[in-house]
């Protein structure tokens, strides 16, 4: 199944209003909805519920204060409350090879690109300073 | 003044030829004056990032920001705007960068399950 991309733009144009209420009317129309709703990034919708329940999976290593990366030793990142399309980029180059961890890759390999957005989302909720 | 600075640029790059390059010790306020450039994207003390797919500093671990600066500087991990100012950076500059942002007030926290 094919997603939008975040930030995916529509052509510019002064048709650009019309364009976009057709594409809602559409995907509106479509049945699965959860799957292929838009946010106002222009991305699938997220799930954040879904988010928490896949992100189970992470807390071997990023759910655990302090907790250290193997070789090279560096303490694996916070997560909670990172930015949301950096989280997805992440994933996404994990997932391509464009970014390279063994344990992520393998990881982010298994994820839909819907897991990555869930995930994505719930991670940046946790963020109560509202960063961009 | 500027004998000073000489040595410490001295002491810095005797620190940096003779320890293993992960030992350099940070320098959270040298760090500081060295992060103005970052701030334009990663936001005041990289607290704010100006769009969401450039990820929060402030609070991130110290190790991890190193290890990642690094790997942007090597090319092992690819992003053309954060490859452009890694190569300018020492390590002693990686350690104090990295001892500065991850001293900020953070966002971020470890997400543990169930939150």
């Amino acid at each position: 199944m094919n997603y939008r991309q975040p930030h995916a733009s529509l052509p510019r144009s002064s048709t650009r209003p019309l364009v976009a209420g057709l594409l809602a009317g559409l995907l509106a129309s479509i049945p699965i909805t959860g799957a292929l709703a838009q946010d106002s990034n222009g991305s699938a919708a997220a799930d954040i519920e879904a988010g928490q329940r896949y992100f189970y999976t992470c807390t071997g290593c990023h759910g655990i204060p302090g907790y250290n990366n193997v070789y090279p030793t560096y303490k694996v990142p916070m997560i909670g409350g990172q930015n949301e399309l950096y989280i997805i980029n992440a994933l996404k180059a994990y997932k391509n090879g464009t970014r390279q961890h063994e344990t992520m890759q393998v990881q982010a390999e298994s994820m839909s690109e819907q897991d990555i957005i869930n995930v994505a989302a719930y991670l940046a909720s946790m963020n109560s300073k509202e960063s961009s | 003044m500027i004998r000073r600075h000489h040595s410490m640029l001295l002491a810095a790059l005797w620190l940096s030829a003779f320890s293993l390059s992960s030992m350099a010790a940070g320098n959270a306020d040298a760090g500081a004056e060295k992060a103005v450039t970052c701030q334009a994207c990663h936001g005041v003390a990289g607290a704010k990032s100006v769009t969401p797919d450039i990820p929060l500093l402030a609070g991130q671990h110290e190790d991890y920001l190193s290890h990642a600066l690094k790997a942007y500087r090597s090319g092992a991990r690819q992003q053309a705007v954060m490859a452009t100012f890694a190569q300018q950076l020492s390590d002693q500059d990686i350690a104090d960068l990295s001892a500065y942002f991850s001293a900020q007030d953070s966002a971020l926290r470890t997400a543990k399950s169930g939150d």
